[in-house]
């Protein structure tokens, strides 16, 4: 089937689980066949947004331009994975608009999860006021009111999570679900094994 | 280089050019280099090192290939054969990309950053994304439907490029085999030539299938120096030579030239129907004899212990596993497992009284990891010339054609990488993808299976 493109936007605060999910999903979308690209915060904010900083603004205009981006990439077809903490509901809202075929994923953790985790060691530094405007701590971050997809990264294991964003978008028709992921229709698979066959191979 | 070559060469660093040579066995090349038959692939030789190498269990192309491409075993990437089954259904099925379940070699270097064009590799379709070209090989049921990026299809399609030979009237005459093989060998050269001298590439790879089909179809001639195919199969290689050679003048300095075959071959002395063998053992009983080659393995009756996939691939049906399996797991499968193994062995071939196989695998002597449970539960290592067959039904335990002459063997894979000298020590195809990963100064991902001999 035509590949449909959609934008998986995936919002959460730091530490969330967002960029190794989208991780997960990349391969996963990939071993189906799909066209996939990763939009991650931590690498366009090196690139693309290097100028801006986390005021309300900055993190504002941050978003609008990765939004266009996504957009061009997903009206070619292309399956987009954007991890971004994303915090103000009107800015994803935006979003949304702009791209059309959108799936929101709200990647959940309690913020002692997040505490306890602290991977960059960011929330101890946020928590002792040498970070400004940190999401969660000094910052505010806002909560999806109607996600297609919520995930709980400190209830549930990676797969769990990947499971339930694969199983949203096979249900949205953005990927193949596992009855139409046969990569022959049936007169190719039976002229493949006939070639097989005369091949010895059978 | 010149200047127009070097405007074209926008990459930096290392880069790989690898001919695969489906089906060329290690020893036959050095004989034809040592009978002077191969001037361009004894110079070469001298140059770098050309290396005997073992291939998989079992020795068909979609698992060497399969592991070369992503250097880890079966167990991990899930390829186990050109046909397998559901267990739970027993619906058959041919394992594609989609059922690789481990990342290939242009896959990560196309996360490195690296361009890549691969062409005609068995079990790439359908094409998965990479960065640069990807062409389906001979499991694609059309050229359309095996080339990324699709728009590339034109090009292809411009230099009348072709998937493979057709079979069919390879086996209608020894003759029209030759002819067959040729054209297409004709294609593919010269899209390998366009692709090496027009495209853009750190790795470039192009399969060559037409040797492996050349051998199955006329490797007996060959051996037996007939007057008319003998010389016909001698002139095919001498072609295979001169584009080494071409392919090794068009390179520069930073271009490593690696050429591998995937396994050896030798000539068919008989067919062995493994199936056959289980039912006169009484493990295996049909529903219907003959049976319906549309129910496919619907027809083996549910008292059945045992049946077997193409080549040498024996499953026993466990219960809870396979479809109304009967074999209760643990100790009743595990005596029954040795019981066929043993049995297996033991088994002759009627006419000459020669064993036929030399090994019995447990799976887990081969192989290990995530996908396990989709592998057969036994795997019977034939000795040379004997073929062992996964038709469900046949009256007789063995045959000698004279269509399909060739069959492949397990030692006698090579690997040629050209100025390095590799250590002369036991190794496979596991070890080719870190290799090549090694030659493109690419970090090789956690956790293969295979080792760089570099």
């Amino acid at each position: 089937m035509e590949q449909k493109g959609v934008t998986v936007w995936f919002t959460g605060m730091s530490g969330a689980g967002k960029t190794a999910l989208a991780i997960r999903l990349e391969e996963e979308l990939r071993k189906r066949g799909l066209r996939v690209e990763r939009l991650d915060g931590d690498i366009v904010r090196k690139g693309l947004t290097r100028d801006l900083g986390f005021s309300k603004e900055d993190r504002d205009m941050n978003i609008e331009r990765v939004t266009f981006v996504a957009k061009l990439l997903t009206r070619n077809g292309v399956a987009v994975l954007a991890s971004f903490i994303s915090p103000y509901r009107a800015a994803r809202a935006r979003a949304r608009q702009e791209i059309g075929n959108f799936v929101e994923v709200f990647c959940y953790a309690s913020l002692d999860t997040l505490v306890e985790r602290d991977v960059k060691g960011l929330y101890k530094k946020a928590l002792a006021g040498e970070i400004e405007n940190f999401t969660g701590v000094s910052d505010p971050y806002e909560e999806p009111e109607s996600p297609e997809v919520t995930i709980d990264s400190g209830t549930e294991t990676i797969e769990e999570s990947l499971g339930k964003i694969l199983a949203k978008l096979e249900e949205l028709g953005y990927v193949p679900t596992s009855e139409d992921d046969s990569a022959y229709t049936e007169d190719e698979e039976a002229e493949i094994e006939a070639r097989l066959a005369a091949l010895g191979y059978l | 280089m010149g200047f127009l070559d070097k405007l074209r060469s926008k990459r930096q660093g290392q880069r790989v050019v690898f001919i695969g040579l489906d089906g060329t066995p290690y020893t036959f090349l050095k004989r034809l280099i040592d009978e002077g038959r191969a001037p361009n692939a004894a110079r070469l030789a001298e140059q770098g090192s050309l290396l005997r190498m073992e291939s998989t269990w079992p020795w068909v192309s979609s698992v060497a290939w399969s592991t070369m491409m992503t250097g880890v075993n079966p167990g991990r990437h899930n390829i186990y054969g050109f046909i397998d089954r559901d267990p739970a259904t027993y619906k058959q099925f041919i394992p594609t990309s989609r059922n690789m379940q481990a990342k290939t070699l242009w896959e990560v270097l196309s996360d490195a950053g690296k361009r890549v064009v691969v062409v005609n590799v068995p079990v790439t379709y359908p094409p998965r994304q990479v960065n640069g070209i990807l062409v389906g090989g001979f499991l694609s049921p059309s050229l359309e439907k095996a080339v990324h990026p699709p728009a590339y299809l034109a090009t292809l399609q411009s230099l009348g490029y072709i998937v493979d030979a057709d079979p069919w009237k390879a086996r209608e005459s020894k003759d029209l085999a030759i002819q067959e093989v040729n054209a297409v060998l004709d294609a593919r050269i010269r899209t390998l030539y366009h692709l090496l001298e027009r495209e853009e590439w750190d790795y470039l790879h192009v399969h060559i299938m037409e040797t492996d089909r050349l051998h199955h179809f006329l490797w007996q001639q060959m051996e037996e120096d007939h007057p008319t195919y003998g010389p016909a199969f001698y002139d095919f290689y001498q072609r295979i030579d001169d584009m080494l050679g071409q392919v090794a003048g068009k390179l520069d300095g930073n271009t490593t030239l690696v050429w591998m075959s995937d396994h050896g071959f030798c000539t068919v002395k008989r067919e062995v129907y493994v199936n056959r063998w289980l039912m006169d053992k009484g493990w295996l009983r049909l529903r219907n004899v003959p049976p319906d080659r549309k129910k496919g393995l619907d027809e083996i009756d549910p008292s059945s212990v045992a049946y077997s996939l193409d080549p040498g691939r024996v499953v026993i049906r466990l219960r809870g596993r396979e479809k109304d399996g009967c074999v209760a797991p643990g100790a009743e499968y595990e005596a029954l497992r040795d019981e066929i193994a043993t049995a297996a062995l033991q088994l002759q071939d009627p006419d000459s009284g020669e064993l036929i196989f030399q090994r019995a695998f447990k799976r887990e002597e081969l192989y290990h990891g995530p996908y396990l449970e989709q592998a057969a539960d036994l795997i019977l290592a034939p000795y040379d010339g004997y073929d062992p067959k996964g038709t469900l039904y046949k009256e007789n335990l063995t045959f000698k054609g004279d269509e399909l002459v060739g069959m492949h063997t397990h030692h006698d894979a090579m690997l040629y990488v050209r100025g390095r000298t590799l250590p002369q020590t036991r190794f496979s195809v596991l070890d080719v993808m870190p290799t090549i990963l090694d030659l493109l100064e690419v970090p090789a991902p956690a956790g293969l299976d295979g080792h760089s001999l570099l």
